[in-house]
């Protein structure tokens, strides 16, 4: 764009573009000193990458801002109107462009709440901080012991919560060992000394809870308790902690890290021995009765059991000797039985055999006479007769010729021996 | 050892016995164990039931280190 005229009549110097100055304005900006501010805080609201806020006072008012990562890593949370905070920064000026507008604010590089009031707010900036960085879990992690044998107390040196602690202790029926550790607990040595009192109660070893107790008072009174030393150590002991030192309307950093966080130091005490010790002894007596009853039931049961099994031994013997009577019996009965069969058998087996044995003799006498018919056969055996020298006469016709008149009819004969027959002709004369 | 786990193991023994699920061996064992806990619970009540003594933390010090020297 061309340099125009300028105002006709007017004595500054110019026209100059308006980039060259808002640039040059931007770089005086830089040059003013950087300071803090303290002022209410009015209209906060966080953009994508700033916040944004005015800081007023009755004689003005200056628009702020913050990188937003920066603001909330204070952990503040958003500032609520009439927050009196402190603000560290410079003004600083955005000279804008064609397409943005120009920015002015003073840019903001920290904030500290402030004034009347800061202490919860500053107390609730470090309780964020504390449980952002998990301190709060760890005593809540140890077991608080069902039965201490010794108890830590700190607090302070002639004061009501000592007494407090005491009666508590013996609502509980406890009678064990309490060990003192008197510290101040409400001036500026108080955290100290309330630190030093716990890290020696938890070294020694013995100490198996600790109670901080105190009886209450301002929240200004009680903020030794909200010290941040003194909640790391206490985050940190291996000894669970119990505090009673302030009220619920006024609850102290103290109460947030520790193990429990009672409202009074009876209740502390009460805390600490979790069960009456009277109630505990006749549990205990109640628990070794019914042990002793498990005990003779046992022995009683095991004892009829046993009583049943002496027994049985004899009645064993009784029903197998029953059995082997009545066994016996029936093989007397059976040896009667098979001496009756087998002379039967036997008497039978005799008859048989004598009859068999009959049937052999007149098979021996059929046999003789059969021999004696055959030597008679034999001996009537005309070939017998031949073998003697003697000769079978035959007649033409076969026939046998028995006499010589036969002989000298038939003409003709033939002569039969032993081995051969000859033919022979009859020719004398009687 | 703690008073809470003899307790609760006491309890945990006296649940079993009342179940009649226990043989005669594990019946005398749990018996055994849990008179030892028994004694145990009751050495750890006496403890806390002769008087209370009240130390300052000075002479607790003070008394462990004599026993350490001792």
């Amino acid at each position: 764009m061309p340099r125009p005229d300028g105002i006709p009549g007017s004595l500054l110097l110019g026209p100059f573009p308006v980039g060259q100055y808002a640039a040059k304005f931007q770089a005086e900006m830089r040059k003013v000193a950087r300071v803090q501010l303290f002022g209410e805080v009015w209209g906060f609201k966080a953009g994508q990458a700033r916040v944004y806020f005015e800081l007023r006072d009755a004689g003005g008012a200056l628009p702020c801002s913050m990188w937003r990562n920066e603001f909330e890593a204070l952990a503040t949370g958003p500032l609520p109107d009439g927050a009196q905070v402190v603000v560290a920064g410079g003004p600083a000026y955005y000279p804008g462009s064609r397409t943005s507008s120009p920015h002015f604010s003073f840019d903001v590089s920290a904030v500290r709440l402030a004034g009347e009031g800061d202490l919860l707010a500053q107390l609730d900036l470090l309780r964020k901080r504390l449980d952002g960085e998990g301190l709060f879990a760890p005593q809540k992690r140890l077991a608080l012991p069902a039965l201490p044998r010794t108890i830590g107390v700190v607090t302070g040196l002639g004061g009501k919560a000592r007494d407090d602690v005491l009666a508590g202790l013996r609502r509980r029926g406890w009678a064990g060992r309490v060990v003192w550790a008197f510290a101040p607990v409400q001036d500026r040595h108080a955290a100290p000394a309330i630190t030093r009192a716990l890290q020696d109660l938890a070294a020694l070893g013995e100490v198996d809870v600790i109670v901080v107790a105190r009886g209450g008072g301002s929240l200004a009174d009680l903020f030794c308790f909200c010290d941040e030393t003194l909640c790391r150590t206490v985050a940190l002991l291996a000894v669970p902690v119990i505090a009673s030192v302030g009220h619920h309307t006024d609850r102290t950093l103290l109460d947030d890290v520790a193990a429990v966080s009672c409202s009074t130091p009876t209740h502390a005490a009460e805390t600490a021995v979790p069960r009456h010790c009277g109630e505990a002894r006749a549990a205990l007596a109640r628990a070794a009765a019914r042990l002793d009853q498990h005990g003779r039931r046992a022995v009683l049961d095991r004892a009829r059991v046993l009583a049943r099994l002496s027994r049985a031994p004899g009645q064993h013997v009784d029903r197998q000797r029953a059995t082997l009577h009545q066994s016996l019996r029936e093989l007397r009965a059976a040896g009667r039985r098979g001496l009756t069969t087998r002379a039967e058998r036997q008497a039978r087996f005799a008859t048989v055999l004598a009859r068999k044995g009959a049937a052999t003799r007149t098979e021996a006498a059929r046999a003789a006479t059969l021999e004696r018919l055959r030597l008679a056969l034999d001996a009537h055996d005309p070939a017998r007769t031949l073998e003697r020298g003697y000769a079978l006469v035959e007649g033409p016709d076969g026939g046998v010729v028995t006499s010589a008149a036969d002989a000298r009819a038939a003409g003709a004969v033939r002569l039969r021996f032993s081995d051969a027959a000859v033919d022979a002709t009859i020719s004398g004369q009687p | 050892m703690t008073y809470e786990t003899a307790i609760a193991r006491i309890e945990e023994i006296i649940r079993r016995l009342d179940s009649g699920e226990a043989g005669l061996r594990e019946t005398l064992e749990l018996l055994r164990e849990g008179r030892g806990l028994i004694e145990f619970c009751a050495a750890e009540l006496d403890a806390v039931g002769q008087g209370l003594e009240e130390l300052r933390l000075d002479e607790l010090v003070a008394r462990l280190e004599s026993r350490n020297a001792a």
